[in-house]
């Protein structure tokens, strides 16, 4: 059973493996280092904090984006070339799909994060860069899986990253629009229409990872416990992947395939 | 071997007439578009709440922080041109300083931008403004600040001209608790404004105090000190040399 797990890992994992990824990757780096070395050239102090929270940043979000677009192609195309339908005349359970689907999405990851780690630890410390690539990896795969539910549910790429960014955007803003929804009541004098829709917000924000579950930024400003910020971060990001991957496999079981 | 010159009388007419005209056009051209170019200046928006910009930075405050900081700091650069510091209200200026000290807890930069570059304003207002604003957040965070009062207060002392809040400030200085750690000359800094020393003498003195007791970690802050130093000794040489000539 596993070692089936693993050869289907091993051809997605090469599918997924281009020669357009490490293109895409190396210019994301180095537009990062470009314009972080501009940012530190403008500071007149804590330049290299500033340079190195930028590139932190801006690697993050660049690579999210690709990460899910990666993973979204990957699964589009098994729609396209019914490989599903292929997988499963063989002696395949679909739990094995999707296990293999996590493994690839946990090794793009590291092959994403390996590079920001080697940056951040130029600009800032060693122990600064293994943070930020453990932390980075951990929001990567939790965003990833997010994009294997979005593919496997709506089948078209530019829905599922769209629904999957929106989820993101959604738990990465979930303070700004639930103030904005504060506003509105206090604006609206309490009115039951703002107050529903705050309720609703609330009620769905228990739903989407927390914003604990992301990497910290602030730790290159201030001295924080980098082994308590991961474990945090370790633990939410493990109970919203299992919830995800449950979703998923929920979602799959119930597809019909035309074999 | 230099060669001779014909007087200007002797050159034609219509070349000095064209000459005399196209000064005085150039002169009007460059009064006028300075006057278009003031008119260009995009004023300072107000800032949000520190709550509203805490909530946009995605759990990255202290970046946001830094990068509204720097985008102030570039606000005087306008489509390629520099604009005077006397063009920028000093009072939503005070409130972007403040929302950043507040949306980046334990940063500098705020108080860097007040004392080394919005101080360098010749408004008497403007100027006593930005002490107060020194002033008022170095109650923050003493520790952090204690270096931006003691520059304040020699700003204080000898742009504002007002010895007896430059003594304040000195005196707020001197009343920290032990447990704040600043060099001994930093909690001694009325003598070094009640001695008889010009601006110049006094920011040499300062700097190499700052320098000397190893009260600057940051390296960019090192190396910007060194070049002012350098700076202003290079000045003073000068001022003495011109006023021995």
């Amino acid at each position: 059973m596993n070692s089936q797990t693993i050869s289907l890992f091993r051809f997605l994992m090469l599918g997924i493996l281009s020669k357009r990824l490490l293109v895409l990757v190396a210019v994301m780096v180095l537009g990062a280092a470009l314009s972080g070395s501009f940012i530190h050239e403008l500071a007149i102090i804590d330049g290299a904090a500033i340079q190195s929270a930028f590139v932190a940043d801006f690697l993050r979000y660049g690579l999210a984006l690709l990460a899910l677009l990666m993973i979204a192609t990957s699964v589009a195309e098994d729609y396209e070339s019914r490989q599903f339908e292929r997988l499963l005349t063989m002696p395949l359970a679909r739990w094995q799909y999707i296990a293999a689907q996590s493994l690839v999405i946990a090794c793009l990851c590291v092959f994403l994060v390996l590079p920001v780690m080697v940056l951040i630890s130029i600009y800032s410390n060693p122990a600064l860069g293994l943070y930020w690539a453990v932390a980075l990896w951990l929001e990567l795969f939790l965003l990833g899986l997010l994009g294997m539910l979005a593919i496997l549910s709506l089948e078209k790429i530019p829905q599922a990253v769209f629904f999957a960014l929106a989820i993101y955007l959604l738990a990465k803003l979930s303070g700004l629009i639930t103030l904005m929804l504060a506003e509105s009541v206090k604006l609206s004098e309490g009115s039951v229409t703002s107050r529903v829709i705050e309720y609703i917000f609330s009620a769905i924000l228990y739903v989407l990872p927390g914003t604990r579950s992301f990497a910290e930024n602030d730790v290159f400003f201030n001295s924080l416990d980098l082994m308590a910020l991961l474990g945090e971060q370790l633990l939410g990001v493990v109970v919203y992947a299992l919830f995800i991957l449950v979703v998923c496999l929920v979602d799959f079981y119930r597809k019909e395939f035309n074999l | 071997m230099r060669r001779g010159e014909r007087p200007i009388l002797q050159l034609p007419r219509f070349l000095v007439f064209a000459f005399m005209l196209l000064l005085a056009a150039q002169v009007t051209w460059h009064h006028y578009s300075q006057q278009h170019l003031e008119n260009r200046y995009e004023a300072l928006g107000t800032p949000f709440s520190a709550a509203i910009y805490g909530a946009m930075a995605m759990g990255s405050e202290q970046l946001l922080g830094h990068l509204l900081a720097l985008r102030l700091q570039l606000h005087d650069s306008q489509a390629g041109q520099h604009f005077n510091y006397n063009l920028i209200d000093y009072a939503v200026l005070l409130d972007w300083l403040d929302r950043i000290t507040v949306i980046s807890p334990g940063t500098e930069y705020p108080m860097l931008l007040a004392s080394r570059v919005y101080t360098t304003t010749r408004d008497q207002q403007r100027l006593r403004l930005i002490l107060g604003f020194i002033q008022r957040r170095f109650e923050d965070n003493p520790q952090l600040h204690w270096r931006r009062l003691a520059e304040a207060s020699l700003i204080a002392r000898h742009r504002l001209g007002d010895l007896g809040l430059a003594l304040e400030m000195a005196a707020a200085l001197a009343d920290q608790p032990a447990n704040v750690e600043m060099p001994v000359w930093a909690r001694d800094f009325k003598f070094l404004l009640l001695a008889d020393m010009n601006e110049l003498e006094s920011a040499i003195a300062i700097i190499q105090a700052l320098l000397q007791s190893n009260a600057v970690h940051d390296p960019d802050e090192k190396r910007f000190l060194e070049q002012k130093l350098l700076e202003f000794q290079q000045k003073l040489f000068d001022s003495q040399q011109s006023a021995y000539n």
